[in-house]
Parts: C-alpha cells; sequence; structure tokens
C-alpha cells in the first residue's frame, strides 16, 4: 500500500496487481498534478478509498483469482456512496448480472487514452456512468 | 506458497462452470456434462446447482455455441441426485441416447445431443458405496483350518479349449452346434476387445464370420457420423469366389435392417418355384444373404452384410437345403451387436482423445495469450514513460521506463526458454561444474527483486561441495524457477518475507540437495497433487505456469527429484535432489574432505 497527500489537488486510486502499472500511472499522473494512492489488492484498495476518498478509482478487474464481477461490486457500491468514477480495466462477461456503473477499458489498453481519459473525468465528470465495454 | 486453481479456456466461471482442460472425466461428486463433439468439445460443465438451462443464448448457464442449438432449448433439473432434461419446445429437438426426447431422467453414460452438439451425462459419485474392504480381507496368513492349496490352475490363452473337444459329444449335434456357437462369441470377445482401431476391428469380425459361416461375399458397412449415409468399409470374398464382382445390396433390405433394427435371412428364389426345374433357379442357382444391424447401446452404427450362391448342381446335390439357417442369422445378430458395442466404445474413446487435447491446448493458448498480454501490457507501459521523458526531457524518467522495458523483455525471454524447454525432449548438457556456483548466480540474480519486495533472501551453501558433472544451465534455470517461485509467492501477500536457499552435499546418499525455504502463503493440501502440471498456476498476473513443471523435468533429466512439503500460512519448503557424478579425473582424489585418503 502506497499513496501521497497534498491537499487540494485531484486524486485518484490506483489499485493494480501489476507494479509496473501503477507505477507508470502514478508517474504519469503526478506530473499532471493529480495526487495518487496505490494498492496491489482488492482490501487495502478499499481501505485506502475508505480513508482518502479519492475522486476516481482505476481498478483492474484481473486482481484476484475469483470473479471480476465479485471484484467490482464492493468498489462499486464504494463509488456510489462517494460519488466518485470508477475505471475498470478489463472486461466483465454479460449476462452476470447488473454491470456496475463506470466505465471499462478491455487490455491490453495504450496508456495515453486512458491518462486522458482519467484528465478528462476528472476534470468535468464521468460523461456516461452507464457504459460498458 | 502460491495459491492454485483449474485454469479454464473460458475466461470466466459461470453458474454452469465450464471447465476445459480436466482430465478427470471419471467418477466425481459433482454430476457434469462433458462436450465431446461439436464447436465447446472439450468443454465439461459442473452441475452444481438444481436448474440449468441448456441454449445459445448467452444467458444461458451452459451457453451452446452451435447455430442448429435454440436460443432456449433445453433444461436441466435436479432430480434427486441425478437430472433430468426437458426440451424447451426447441426447433431442432433434444435428443438422449440418439431418441428424441420431451423429458429423460438422465443416468450416467447417457449421451445428450443438441443441434450439432453431443455431450456426456457424468452423474455423481455413489456416495453411499460400501467400504467391501471391511468385509473383504487379503491375508497372508490363514488359520490353519482353512488353509487352502491349489488343485488345478488354467493359463489365460488355454481358456477357450472349454469349447474345444468335440469328440466328446459325437452323438449331440445340436451340443455340439451349441458350443461352436459359443466359441464363436468368445472369439468376437476377444477380437473386440484387443483393438482401438475401429477398420482392424472391422477386418477381424469379417474374418471371424467367414471362418464360421460358408458365404461367399460380405462387407460391412458404417453409418457416417456427419452424412448419416452407410457406407462400406470391409469387403471380403471367399477363396475361389470372384473378387472384382460387384456387391450390391438392396436399399428396401438395409432400410429395413437399420430403422427396424432386425436382422434378415434372404433369398432371391421364389417359393412357388424353389423345386420348379423349369424355374430361375435350376438355370440361375439361389443368392441368399444375411444383413444384420450393428447395434450398439445408443444407436445402429451399421450394418453387416454376408451372401452366397448356391449352383443348380449345388441345389440338386444337396436336395434343396439351404446354407444360411435361423441359427445363422441369430448369432450374426449377436456378433454385430458386440461389434457396434466395440465401435461406439472405440469413437467414444477416440472423442474424448480428441476432445481432452482440443481442452489442453485451449488451456495451454489460453494461458499463454494471458501472459504475454500481460508482458505487452508492461512493454506499453514502459515506451510510454520513455515517451513522456524524451518530450519532458527528463532522463529520470526514460529510465524508469527503460527498466520496464527491459524487465519486459526478460520475461518474454525466460518464457519462450520455459516453454522450449518443457517441449521439447532433451539429454542435459553434462560438464563439470560447482552447483554451489550455479546456487550462488541465482541468488545474486534475485537479490534486485528481493530488495524491491522487501523479501530477506539468505544463501547458506555447503562447506564441502564437491566439483560434479551436471547440466550448469539446466539446474540454474531449475533453481531460478524454484526461488522465483518463493519470491512471488510472497510477493503476493504485500508483506515483507524471508527466504532461505541452501546447499547439502549426502555423502552418504551420494546426493546433492538444494533446499529452497520460504514464509510465504504455503500451498493450500488440495493443490499439492497439481503443483508440478504445466498451467495449473494460481498466479493470475505472474507466472506461465511453466515455472515448476519446468524445473522439474529439469531434475528428472538429470534422475534427481523436487519434493515440496508446505503447512498453509506458515511457508513451503522446496527440495531439489541431484544425484552426485564426479568428474572422473577428481574421484579419487579431491572429491569430498570425508572421502579423501
Amino acid at each position: 500500500m502506497e499513496g501521497e497527500t497534498l491537499d487540494g489537488q485531484p486524486s485518484v486510486l490506483i489499485v493494480d496487481p501489476s507494479e509496473e502499472t501503477r507505477e507508470v500511472l502514478r508517474t504519469a499522473l503526478e506530473r499532471r498534478g493529480v495526487r495518487t494512492f496505490l494498492a496491489q489488492g482488492a482490501e487495502p484498495g478499499l481501505k485506502l478509498a475508505q480513508q482518502n476518498h479519492p475522486d476516481l478509482v482505476v481498478l483492474d478487474l484481473e486482481l484476484n483469482a475469483g470473479e471480476p464481477e465479485q471484484l467490482a461490486a464492493p468498489f462499486a457500491r464504494q463509488s456510489r456512496v462517494e460519488g466518485t468514477s470508477l475505471v475498470m480495466l478489463g472486461t466483465l462477461r454479460r449476462g452476470r448480472g447488473n454491470l456496475p456503473p463506470g466505465e471499462f477499458v478491455p487490455k491490453p489498453y495504450h496508456y495515453g487514452p486512458l491518462i486522458r481519459r482519467i484528465e478528462e473525468i476528472l476534470d468535468t465528470g464521468p460523461r456516461d456512468l452507464a457504459r460498458s465495454a | 506458497m502460491t495459491r492454485r486453481r483449474r485454469a479454464t479456456v473460458c475466461d470466466r466461471l459461470g453458474p454452469g462452470r465450464p471447465i476445459a482442460g480436466d482430465s478427470s472425466w471419471g467418477v466425481s461428486a459433482v454430476p457434469s456434462l462433458f462436450v465431446i463433439r461439436g464447436n465447446d468439445q472439450g468443454t465439461r460443465f459442473e452441475l452444481e446447482e438444481s436448474l440449468f438451462r441448456i441454449g445459445r443464448d448467452s444467458a444461458s448457464s451452459i451457453q451452446v455455441h452451435d447455430t442448429e442449438v435454440s436460443r432456449q432449448h433445453a433444461e436441466l433439473r435436479r432430480s434427486d441426485e441425478d437430472f433430468a432434461i426437458s426440451d424447451l419446445n426447441s426447433s431442432n429437438g433434444t435428443f438422449v441416447n440418439g431418441r428424441r426426447t420431451q423429458r429423460h431422467l438422465l443416468s450416467s453414460g447417457d449421451q445428450i445431443q443438441v443441434g450439432r452438439t453431443l455431450m456426456l451425462y457424468t452423474g455423481p459419485a455413489d456416495a453411499s458405496e460400501e467400504d467391501l474392504t471391511k468385509t473383504i480381507s487379503i491375508t497372508s496368513v490363514e488359520p490353519a483350518e482353512e488353509q487352502s492349496h491349489i488343485i488345478h490352475s488354467v493359463k489365460h490363452e488355454e481358456s477357450s479349449e472349454i469349447f474345444g473337444g468335440e469328440a466328446e459329444f459325437p452323438q449331440n449335434p445340436w451340443l455340439a452346434r451349441a458350443r461352436s456357437n459359443l466359441q464363436v462369441m468368445y472369439r468376437t470377445a476377444l477380437a473386440v476387445s484387443h483393438t482401438l482401431d475401429i477398420d482392424q476391428l472391422l477386418h477381424r469380425i469379417m474374418e471371424l464370420i467367414f471362418e464360421w459361416v460358408e458365404a461367399d461375399r460380405g462387407c460391412i458397412m458404417l453409418v457416417d457420423p456427419q452424412s448419416k449415409a452407410l457406407q462400406p468399409k470391409v469387403r471380403r470374398t471367399r477363396e475361389g469366389v470372384r473378387s472384382d464382382e460387384k456387391i450390391s445390396i438392396s436399399k428396401t433390405i438395409l432400410d429395413y435392417v437399420t430403422e427396424r433394427n432386425e436382422g434378415v435371412l434372404t433369398s432371391d428364389a421364389r417359393e412357388d418355384e424353389r423345386w420348379n426345374p423349369t424355374g430361375s433357379i435350376v438355370k440361375m442357382g439361389v443368392r441368399e444373404a444375411i444383413c444384420v444391424p450393428l447395434r450398439g447401446r445408443y444407436d445402429v452404427v451399421g450394418a453387416i452384410y454376408i451372401d452366397t450362391h448356391s449352383s443348380p448342381q449345388e441345389i440338386i446335390r444337396k436336395g434343396g437345403t439351404t446354407k444360411f439357417t435361423e441359427d445363422h442369422l441369430k448369432l450374426m445378430i449377436a456378433i454385430a451387436h458386440q461389434a457396434a458395442l466395440a465401435v461406439e466404445d472405440t469413437r467414444y474413446y477416440s472423442a474424448m482423445v480428441q476432445a481432452e487435447r482440443l481442452a489442453a491446448v485451449g488451456q495451454t493458448v489460453a494461458t499463454l495469450s494471458h501472459h504475454i498480454k500481460n508482458i505487452l501490457q508492461g512493454i506499453r507501459g514502459g515506451s510510454y514513460l520513455i515517451e513522456m521523458g524524451l518530450a519532458d526531457h527528463d532522463e529520470t524518467v526514460i529510465d524508469k521506463g527503460w527498466n520496464i522495458v527491459e524487465k519486459n523483455q526478460k520475461k518474454i525471454s525466460d518464457m519462450v526458454m520455459d516453454m522450449l524447454t518443457f517441449s521439447k525432449e532433451r539429454e542435459p548438457e553434462l560438464t563439470q561444474a560447482n552447483i554451489n556456483d550455479v546456487v550462488g548466480e541465482v541468488v545474486e540474480l534475485m537479490q534486485v527483486r528481493c530488495g524491491e519486495l522487501e523479501i530477506d533472501l539468505q544463501w547458506r551453501p555447503a562447506d564441502d561441495m564437491p566439483d560434479m558433472v551436471f547440466d550448469p544451465d539446466g539446474l540454474h534455470r531449475a533453481v531460478l524457477n524454484v526461488v522465483t517461485n518463493a519470491v512471488e509467492a510472497i510477493g503476493e501477500t504485500e508483506q515483507p518475507g524471508k527466504i532461505d536457499v541452501q546447499s547439502k552435499y549426502l555423502t552418504e546418499k551420494t546426493l546433492v540437495q538444494i533446499v529452497v525455504i520460504d514464509d510465504g502463503p504455503g500451498i493450500p493440501t488440495d493443490q499439492l497433487a497439481q503443483l508440478f502440471s504445466p498451467f495449473a498456476s494460481s498466479k493470475k498476473s505472474r507466472g506461465t505456469g511453466l515455472g515448476l513443471p519446468v524445473s522439474q523435468k529439469i531434475l528428472n533429466e538429470h534422475g534427481g527429484r523436487i519434493t515440496v512439503a508446505s503447512a498453509p500460512g506458515r511457508g513451503s519448503r522446496f527440495t531439489l535432489e541431484v544425484p552426485v557424478t564426479l568428474p572422473k579425473s577428481t574421484s579419487q582424489t579431491t572429491a569430498h574432505a570425508d572421502t579423501e585418503p
């Protein structure tokens, strides 16, 4: 679990098992003046979300060996409660219940468009929360 | 250490739990459907819930990728331990064991066909099965009063002699015939049990028939599974009969035999003219034929046809006795049934092997794709940072990006090496080296990674380790994979940890041990058995699932082995054992302190 706090900045929580992905997103976002919180797993990720109330959560759906639907559910609840945006990396299978509100970025993705979209959401708020992959 | 789960071809496990590549298609506690033909061949659906819907629709709990299957085709509903299948007014129907059905209570071994997809149902294992070991025991010491001794023994190959010795019943032709029939059936059973090649099997059956009945010509036809048309597979003619003569079989008779599932005995002689000297028989002779269905457990898989021709002279000489009798027909039906069962079994076995093979290929491709996708993602991340660093003239970011690219380059190189080692039959490249150097290199290589993850990696080499003859590159990879596995297992816990690597020289056993002990999460007992199977890895984002199997293969090549002991929650201990081969030039002089003169 890693993270920094600098008041008055937009903030993003990155929950991703890959140290490289966390590092790339952190470097890119911090250069754009975004505060980042990093977590490798779902549980510490949720804890960070509850403690720091980030404006946006980037969640890798292949975090655990379990079902991605089950993984996304508590983050979706947290996002609804906090009114924050959720960007999920990977896809959920259709027909497996309600899709959590948020955006899906299928893998493998390019970092440029992902960073731009994160900035866009941070600037203007989510455009269409119900959009799915 | 690592948590493991069964990998899946389908990317998500749904309620129907499609599982591919699972070779345990024997008895399981959970009922299952295994697709043995169709686009989903090799997929197993474990039926853990009470209700399943089979259909093309993606919302179906058992989704079948088959355009001839209706969106909502059939339903499986639990009925006690087993399941009942009901057709949901599908366009093309639901078939169980080849018969169209509205509702059918399934039992183990039933074949369900929807569209072009054929599935095998396996019911639950019988939990109430009596433990016979309690009532039957095999003892080495018998009580004195019950002592038995062997008074006669028969070798397996002598067992058919029970049907021999016709001289014992010279006066009883019925008994002699019955015994001859039994012998034919016995030999048929032997013939069908000895082969898994259908063509070979049919040839044997035909030979057997010709040995036993006075047929001139014969052929066996099988129903083509795709076109459903009968196709000739074996043809045989008796010696002295023209073999180029075309066998014409009446379609009416074949249809009668296969559709009504009855054997027939035919003759081209008309009753009214049979004994009329002016009739065609006397001019042309009589052709008699027997045609029987190859009826198996599920369906008619084909037909056997034999015929014989009696010349006018023969008919006059024998006084009109026919060659083929009802007894022949009955025995032919019995032979055909045996043959059909064997054909079905062979086809079923081939379909199973093919399905398992496809499942394994699918699983391999899925696992490798996943791993390659992660590497690609890493390279994209590194490149993105390099691009960003170049644009901002920031060397720190460029460095960071370059490190990520290099790490991923190493990952792909490791993966290719593992794949090559695993797939190729190879001889270890034996040379003289010291195993401490090899393990020391691995430890040094892993120190940076361990530092990043706050893992304390300790190395305790044996002081008395001699130079040995082994494959240093191979063992380097074997040890590297085991240490990497330990590092990744601890890394997943996001906690600091400790790995202890030791080498030991066991002189009394002429064995070297390399021991890797970690204080990671340990391996659940039920996953230990799968630990060295390829692609059984539970490490979703890291391993290729080939690391430990490759280590095991390398150790086996050296005549050694890997063992593992693990306590979930406390850690694991991997022990790599390599038999010692001392170099010839040094074995007598410098091998080991204890052995030195």
